[in-house]
This record gives structure tokens, C-alpha cells and sequence, in this order.
């Protein structure tokens, strides 16, 4: 097991880089300059000295200088350096406020002038974090009960609905259920707010709409395990012993049904978490899904690279998180 | 099995932890729907409408436009009273006493100096500067400073800290130039002294404008240093934050938080403080127009700035079906109120009468790319006037405005929405076949164009393109073009669709025959419109080059009659509409979403400009609680 946490964590920054080189390559051949403001366009050697300013200028010095500032080499080496300790005596003694110097430096944001990537990122996380968890929430009770109704019964009308349901949420798209539902829940019955982020009821709807299309999947690969499982030997043992079928279905089926459902959550999740452009649309959810978009729009290149880089290690990390939850919930498997 | 459970309860706990911990604030006396999210605080840097509308309400300037009056004029802000020399060169601004940042200091006459100094570094590069260069020495000041700062970068250093000095005193001698050459002095706290280059008849429509608003120089200085690299004023992010920012206007910042929401306060430093009738104003961050009009329908907010819901013509239908049950009412209340929110506030509540089509201070038109050769090196048809004449004529601009938009604008003949700006006649605009009174008149019109294109020699074996953006609709417009073109005209069409940062780079690099266009007027002057199609303007995106018309602005610019300046103005725009650069096609509405017998203090005038602070929110107690309306009437906005 550490064995394969270290190996893990020892790919990890290999594959950022890899992401990172792609998604720079990539979003440096948007044409169209980062610093340039739409209407009113600054003169062309502003321009130019703007670009040099951010290392924009060449492809390689951004590649190393952003890199470099974004991993927290630039803030280890200026630690050791004690450039930061100097840099800080020199503003208190200059009455500035400290220069705010965090370890990953994701730099500034070219099109929001007042924010930096790490300001935008830290306050939109939070709120992606939450919503994708109450998704998750609700699909892991929604799908697992489904999965569990449908597997008990195959065939019946009971399962044939819940299936039916499935396919509904995955094949409906999610700003039509949640338009639906902000018509229904918010204008018509005035339950939920229509739009905003602060309150429990605001995070209801946009979190079931999200969670649908996860709740169908979950449903079918719940009741998939459970009818393999119920098939198998050791239920009939089990039910040969005397066990109360509740015990039957929860204790002994369930358990062995639900590691398919455990490896689907960590991507699930991340994606949950970071994935919910539209969701975050239709209801007003500051979270960091619009980011991606408005930060390509833009070709805000430190934001598009911010963004990408926390999600790239997320996605990472929830991977990791359920391959040791798996091995601890079933020590069979083994590293 | 409680193993099984582990996720489980993880996913509960976060989601436990976020709804304890992330609380919104109580509901505030007012709450609006921005057109969008404010990009930057920082006046100097502003060039967004819901930015420096923003900036109206934390920030205060020398003088304001009194948005209630028909004629928009100007009264006293910071300044209590001006005076300007008989040549119109030295304007004199003298400040009031009780004028305070929200920290309790005084607001002086160099925070203004400091502030327009940011303006016209080319550091900053504000969007504005070209606003400041009517100073006297502040074209120079910005060249100078450009010039030192590329001959900077070219320059080699021994070593990194003798480089980082060189920069510092830089920007030291950048300062003492300021002082030298510029022509904005403070010969004591309360006076400041502006030297114009040319005489500027709006010099004080610009001072109203809210990037000539001042900063707290204290506080931004500090946020502000040379760039050992490069030498350029590097500008840290984090005064413009709640807590830190000092500001001077009516409200103070107490919440900003990123593409969420943003709260304001009274600020209790305000010198005119008394006059408020809302204490607090919440702007939540709502980008999608479903759900920007959903939250005014369920409540949610008082006022939606700006409509743009698909749906938004059929709600304007609606209210028409409203009036057309009150006809009689509507006839007689519109002879009496000049304003159109006094009439909705006095007929019977409705929902349907909550939408406001108000026309704005923009035009949408068609691009015409001037330049001698197309992007791929044949010879340009377009450079010819008689062929863009031709083409201008035979777009059913009524068609337009009517089926595809939808919203009750109208169709433009003009680049300057006429009525909008006092003291200024528009010129006739050329023939349209939209207006034909009959059919034989139209046929007279495509006669007319079709004769200009084989005057012209026009090869009709040429596809004309027309380039736009994705998205709001503009498909739909240039579809309707390229069909009218086809129609009247018989030439082939292709129309290009692109990414709107795409658009721009076309646009920018002349890549394109014909473009979809609009531009809003930033003060009120015509000079505000008729810049964009300066030969040397940045903003010159069709590359027209007449010298006849240049030299008409630039008489203007050293005219000192007023009337005979305008006269010169309209000049210029009747031959600029002839020469046809561009067409316009119709003239912005604003469509707004608020209840009129409710909320009051805003404005139905076309410069689309509220001065927020005037809200005041009826029967609540606060405030006068009278209906402000406007006086006298506004200006008809028709053809």
C-alpha cells in the first residue's frame, strides 16, 4: 500500500508537466494577444512592453517562468535566498503592505486586473468543492437505492421504471433539467432561490442537477454488482445460515457490489467538482467551472493554466484517494 | 460496513462544513443585476459601462451630469464652482471644504493631480488616455515616458541591482516631468488649475466621465512599483478590495467577492450624505439571462440593468398589448409626463409593464474595410465610396429593426443617435430602401445603387463577406444583409462567423470586406462618435482615410464658437455618412426591468448613464420619497 501511494506521488508531477506542456501549446495558439483589452486597444508598443512584462513575448521563457513560479520553486528559491525576508523589511520600511507571496504562485489574472489566479482560484473551489459533494451525496443515495430496488426485483416494473429514470438523467442535458427545475422549484412554488450561493436551500437544486446524470450511472452499476453478487455462492450460504435478508442484501451483497461504484466515484467526484460549467450557469454558482470557459474566451493564459493545473491535481489525487479506499475496504486487492 | 459508509460521510462533512461556514449577508435596501461583472475598480483602468458605473457610486469626480435633466448638464460634485478663461484654455476648479475620503481625510486638489498622472502613464495603459491628451504637455509627457522606457529595455546593465536604480530613478524623473510639462497644477489644496492644449467645449462632460475620478494616492502608491526588467509601473493587485479601498464617492466597498457578488455601504464620510435614500446596495453576480430575469420576476433583485434574455422582445410585445388595453390612460398620461417611467408608474400594476426599452447612446452598424487592396492582395472594390454607397443603401434597415430585433429600436440613418446630444443637428442620412414610401421608390433606390456599382466597375463575379461574431444575434442580422444584398443588388455573399476574440484580430488586421460594428458614445459630445473614423484613430477599423474629413474635425477642434463647431461637426458627419465607411443600421435600446411605481432616481435619457445614488426606493419610509422624473422633457428620440 505505500509502496503504491509513493509510486503514485512520484508520477504525479510528471503527468502535471505533461498536462501542462499540452494545455500551454495548446492555448498559446489561440490567436489574438492576452493583453489586449476588446474595444479600446492600448498602442502597439504598450502592447509590446506589456507582453515582455509577463513573459509573453516567447513561447519557452513563459513555459520556464510560469512553471517555475507555479510549482513553488520561484517561492522555495527566494525563501532560501531570503529575498523574501529583504523584500519584506524593504516594504515595511517603505510603509507598503508586505508583498503577498504564496508557495504556488499562479500569477495574475490578464483580464480581471484586480485578482490574481490564486484569489480566483481559492474562492471559487470552495464552492465547486461543496456543490460536486452534495452531487455526489445525492447520486450515491439516489443510484444505490435505485441499483439495489431494480436488482432485487430484475425485470419488474419497479426496476424497469428506475432504469427508465437512468436513462433520463444520463441522456438529458443538464441545462434543460435545471431549467426545469428552476421553473418548477423556484418561480412556480417558490421553494429554492433562482439564483445565488450562501444558503443550504441555494445549493438544492443546481446539486440534484447535477447529480442525475452520476445517479444514473451509479444506478446501473449498483444494480449490475447486486445481481452478480445475489447469484453468487456465498448469498446463498448466507441465506442458508438463517441471515435476515436485509442483512443478505446490505451486509453481504451490497459490500461486494459497490466496489464498481467506489472506483466510478473518484473521477466522478473530481469531475462533479470541476466539471459543472453549465450547472454553475443556470443557477449563479460562483464556482470554478466557468473559469475554464471565460479564461479560453480571454486567452487569460495565466488563468486557463491556473485552472487546468488545480483540476490536474485533483483529478490526480481523488484517483489516488479511492485506490486506497478501495484496498481498504476489500484487503484482497493488493498493491 | 461502516467502511462502505466512509465516502459517504466524508461528502456529508464537506458539504456540512460549507453550508456552517459560507453565509450571505442580511438583503440590502437596494439589490440590481450589473450588465456584468465588474472587471476592475481602479478608475484609471476602466472601460467598461458596469465598471464605471460602479465607480460612480464609490468614487466622486470634479463635477457630474445632472442624468434627471433633458439636457444633461453638468453640477457640482467635488468642485463647488469653475471658471474657465475667455480662450477656453485654463479651466480653474475650486474644491469644497467638507469633501472626504471614507477615511476622513481631506479630498485635495493633488489626489486629482496624482490621479490623472496614473491616467496618462502609458504604464497603465488606460483605455481612456487619449481623453487626457486634450491637457496641455500630456501628449508629450506620454511620449517622453514611452520613449524612456523602451530605450530602457534596450539598454544593458552591469548588473541586476544596478538595473533595478536605473528603473527607480526613472520613475523619480518620470514624476518631475509630470510636474514640468504637464498642465495640471494645484496651487493650493482646494484649487486646481487645467491647461488645455485646444479649447474643449466638453472639457467638463470629460471631468464627469469616472476615469478623470480621483484615487486615494497614499494608498495606491503603495501598490505601485517600477519593474526592475523592464522599468514599467507594475500595479499589485489588492487595493481595490474591501477593507482596503479608500474611496470618496457616495458608497464605500464592504464585500467583493470574485464573479459572486459585490455589497456597498454609505460611506458615513460622504459630504453629501443626507441626500441618500438607500443604505446599502447588493450586486449579485448573475451572467445567465434566463436566470438574470428569473431573479427579477421571483423578487430576487429591484432593478436588472440590462435585459438580454432571448425572450426579451416578446415581453416588450407584452407590455405593448398592456398599454394598447389602457389606451385611452396611455394617451392621456403621455401628454401630460414627458417621462416615460412617470407614465408606467401611474398606470394600474402589471408585471407585463415592468420592461423599459430605453434608447441608448449607441449605434450598431456595418463596417466597410477601405483599404485599397482586400487581405489577399486583389484590389479592393470597397476602397471605392460609390461602391459602399450602393451597398449602404440597399440594407432594409427597418426590416431589421422590426423582425429581427425586435426591441422597438430604430432604424438608423445617423452615427450619432439624434436628440442625444444638446445643441447638435443631425445631417440627412443617404436614401434607404427600408424607408421607400412605395414600391416604385424603392425600385428607384436599387436603381440608383445599381447604377453607382457599374459606375464604379464593381465585379460581380466577387463574393462579398460579411464577417461576424458569434452569438447575441448578429447571424441573424448578417443573414438579413446578405439577403438584401443578393436581392437588390444581385452579388454573391458568404458570411463568416468567428470566435469573438478572432472577430477582433480580423477586425484589428483588416482581414475582412465588411464586419458588423457598434460603438457607444462615452461623453456628450458628437466628436465621442465621429473620432472613430479619424484617419489616425485606433479605433479607425475600416482604415478610412479622407483628409477632408479629418481637417473638418480638426477645424473643429480649434473652433471657439460653439454653434459654428457643431455646424463644422455636422459637416463632417453628413460627408462621413456619405462617403459611407460605414451603415448604420439602427440605434440600441437598453432594456431594463424594474417596477417604475416602486423604484425611483433612475433615468430614461439616451446617454444611458444612472447615477445610482439618486435611488430611491418609494414608500419605504427613507429618503423624500418622491417620484424624481424628468426635467423638462427629454428629447424625442425619431428619425
Amino acid at each position: 500500500m505505500t509502496t503504491m501511494i509513493l509510486r503514485r506521488l512520484i508520477q504525479l508531477p510528471l503527468i502535471l508537466l505533461a498536462i501542462y506542456t499540452i494545455t500551454l501549446a495548446l492555448a498559446w495558439a489561440v490567436p489574438g494577444s492576452p493583453v489586449e483589452n476588446p474595444d479600446r486597444r492600448p498602442k502597439p508598443e504598450v502592447i509590446e512592453q506589456m507582453e515582455k512584462q509577463y513573459n509573453l513575448d516567447s513561447f519557452w521563457k513563459f513555459y520556464v517562468s510560469y512553471l517555475d513560479s507555479a510549482t513553488g520553486f520561484e517561492y522555495a528559491r527566494d525563501r532560501l535566498s531570503g529575498r523574501i525576508a529583504q523584500d519584506q523589511r524593504l516594504a515595511e520600511a517603505a510603509g507598503q503592505p508586505a508583498p503577498v507571496r504564496p508557495i504556488f504562485n499562479l500569477g495574475p489574472s490578464l483580464e480581471y486586473d484586480d485578482w490574481t489566479v490564486n484569489e480566483i482560484v481559492s474562492g471559487a473551489l470552495p464552492v465547486s468543492i461543496t456543490l460536486g459533494a452534495a452531487a455526489m451525496l445525492i447520486a450515491l443515495v439516489i443510484g444505490v437505492g435505485a441499483g439495489v430496488v431494480g436488482a432485487v426485483k430484475p425485470n419488474s416494473i419497479a426496476d424497469f421504471a428506475t432504469l427508465s429514470v437512468a436513462l433520463v438523467g444520463i441522456s438529458l442535458p443538464s441545462f434543460v433539467i435545471g431549467t426545469v427545475l428552476l421553473l418548477v422549484f423556484s418561480l412556480l412554488v417558490a421553494w429554492f432561490p433562482v439564483a445565488g450561493w450562501g444558503s443550504p436551500r441555494a445549493i438544492v437544486l443546481p446539486a440534484v442537477t447535477l447529480s442525475l446524470p452520476f445517479a444514473a450511472y451509479i444506478a446501473r452499476l449498483t444494480r449490475m454488482g447486486m445481481i452478480d453478487a445475489l447469484g453468487a455462492d456465498f448469498i446463498r450460504t448466507a441465506r442458508a445460515k438463517g441471515a435476515a435478508e436485509a442483512s443478505v442484501l446490505f451486509k453481504h451483497a451490497l459490500k461486494n457490489a459497490f466496489l464498481p461504484v467506489l472506483s466510478f466515484l473518484g473521477p466522478a467526484t473530481a469531475l462533479a467538482m470541476t466539471g459543472s460549467f453549465i450547472v454553475e450557469r443556470v443557477f449563479t454558482v460562483p464556482g470554478i467551472g466557468q473559469h475554464f470557459v471565460n479564461g479560453v474566451q480571454n486567452k487569460d493564459l495565466f488563468l486557463i493554466m491556473g485552472v487546468v493545473l488545480v483540476f490536474a491535481t485533483m483529478l490526480i489525487l481523488f484517483n489516488l484517494a479511492v485506490d486506497v479506499l478501495y484496498r481498504w475496504i476489500d484487503p484482497r486487492i493488493e498493491a | 460496513m461502516l467502511r462502505l459508509l466512509l465516502p459517504v460521510i466524508l461528502l456529508l462533512g464537506l458539504v456540512g462544513f460549507s453550508v456552517v461556514t459560507d453565509r450571505s449577508a442580511p438583503r440590502a435596501d437596494f439589490t440590481f443585476i450589473n450588465r456584468g461583472d465588474v472587471n476592475t475598480l481602479d478608475p484609471q483602468r476602466m472601460s467598461w459601462m458596469q465598471d464605471l458605473r460602479v465607480a460612480r457610486l464609490l468614487f466622486e469626480g470634479l463635477v457630474q451630469n445632472d442624468v434627471m435633466s433633458a439636457d444633461f448638464g453638468i453640477v457640482p460634485a467635488i468642485a463647488e464652482s469653475w471658471s474657465v478663461s475667455d480662450d477656453g484654455l485654463i479651466w480653474t476648479f475650486n474644491l469644497r471644504e467638507d469633501a472626504k475620503w471614507n477615511n476622513g481625510e481631506p479630498v485635495t486638489a493633488e489626489d486629482f493631480r496624482y490621479s490623472w498622472r496614473r491616467a496618462m502613464l502609458p504604464d497603465l495603459a488606460s483605455d481612456y488616455v487619449k481623453m487626457f491628451l486634450v491637457i496641455k504637455g500630456a501628449q508629450d509627457f506620454y511620449d517622453r515616458r514611452q520613449a524612456a522606457l523602451e530605450a530602457f529595455t534596450e539598454r544593458e546593465f552591469a548588473s541586476g541591482k544596478e538595473r533595478e536604480a536605473a528603473a527607480e530613478q526613472l520613475w523619480v524623473d518620470t514624476q518631475s516631468w509630470f510636474d514640468e510639462m504637464v498642465g495640471v497644477r494645484a496651487p493650493d489644496p482646494r484649487t486646481l488649475v487645467v491647461t488645455l492644449k485646444q479649447p474643449v467645449p466638453y472639457f467638463l462632460d470629460l471631468a464627469a466621465f469616472a476615469v478623470f475620478y480621483p484615487v486615494y494616492q497614499p494608498l495606491v502608491e503603495r501598490y505601485e512599483r517600477p519593474d526592475p526588467v523592464t522599468a514599467r509601473l507594475i500595479r499589485r493587485p489588492g487595493w481595490t478590495k474591501p477593507g482596503v479601498l479608500v474611496s470618496n464617492g457616495p458608497f464605500e466597498l464592504t464585500e467583493w467577492r470574485f464573479k459572486r457578488d459585490m455589497r456597498l455601504e454609505a460611506n458615513p464620510h460622504w459630504w453629501n450624505k443626507d441626500s441618500l435614500a438607500i443604505g446599502s446596495i447588493d450586486i449579485p453576480s448573475v451572467n445567465d439571462p434566463n436566470a438574470t430575469t428569473l431573479a427579477y420576476q421571483t423578487g430576487t433583485v429591484d432593478w436588472v440593468s440590462d435585459v438580454t434574455a432571448p425572450y426579451r422582445g416578446d415581453m416588450i410585445a407584452d407590455k405593448q398589448d398592456f398599454y394598447a388595453e389602457h389606451a385611452d390612460l396611455v394617451a392621456r398620461l403621455r401628454a401630460s409626463e414627458p417621462d416615460q417611467f412617470a407614465v408606467d408608474r401611474k398606470l394600474p400594476d402589471d408585471p407585463r409593464k415592468h420592461i423599459h426599452a430605453i434608447p441608448a447612446f449607441g449605434t450598431y452598424f456595418y463596417n466597410f474595410n477601405c483599404k485599397p487592396l482586400l487581405p489577399d492582395g486583389r484590389p479592393n472594390p470597397f476602397h471605392d465610396a460609390r461602391v459602399r454607397r450602393a451597398f449602404a443603401m440597399c440594407i432594409d434597415k427597418q426590416a431589421i429593426a422590426d423582425e429581427v430585433r425586435r426591441l422597438g429600436e430604430p432604424a438608423a440613418d445617423q452615427l450619432i443617435p439624434p436628440g442625444s446630444i444638446g445643441g447638435y443637428t443631425s445631417p440627412k442620412g443617404l436614401p434607404n430602401v427600408g424607408q421607400a414610401a412605395s414600391e416604385a421608390e424603392r425600385d428607384a433606390i436599387v436603381d440608383q445603387a445599381r447604377a453607382l456599382l457599374v459606375e464604379a466597375d464593381f465585379p460581380m463575379d466577387l463574393v462579398v463577406e460579411l464577417l461576424f461574431n458569434k452569438d447575441s444575434g448578429h447571424d441573424l442580422i448578417g443573414q438579413a444583409i446578405a439577403k438584401n444584398w443578393q436581392e437588390f443588388l444581385g452579388v454573391q455573399t458568404r458570411l463568416a462567423q468567428k470566435e469573438i476574440k478572432i472577430f477582433r484580430e480580423d477586425l484589428k488586421n483588416k482581414q475582412y470586406m465588411t464586419a458588423r460594428a457598434g460603438w457607444y458614445g462615452d461623453y456628450g459630445d458628437p466628436t465621442t462618435f465621429l473620432y472613430v473614423n479619424y484617419s489616425t484613430d485606433g479605433n479607425n477599423d475600416r482604415a478610412y482615410n479622407n483628409p477632408d474629413y479629418d481637417a473638418l474635425l480638426d477645424r473643429a477642434a480649434r473652433e471657439l464658437d460653439p454653434a459654428k463647431r457643431m455646424e463644422l461637426l455636422r459637416q463632417a458627419e453628413e460627408l462621413m455618412l456619405f462617403e459611407a465607411p460605414l451603415v448604420p443600421i439602427f440605434y440600441y435600446a437598453n432594456v431594463q426591468l424594474f417596477d417604475a411605481a416602486k423604484l425611483t432616481g433612475l433615468t430614461p435619457h439616451p446617454r444611458s448613464k444612472n447615477n445610482l445614488f439618486l435611488v430611491d426606493i418609494l414608500g419605504d419610509g427613507r429618503g423624500a420619497d418622491v417620484p424624481q422624473d424628468m426635467r423638462p422633457p427629454a428629447p424625442e428620440i425619431t428619425r
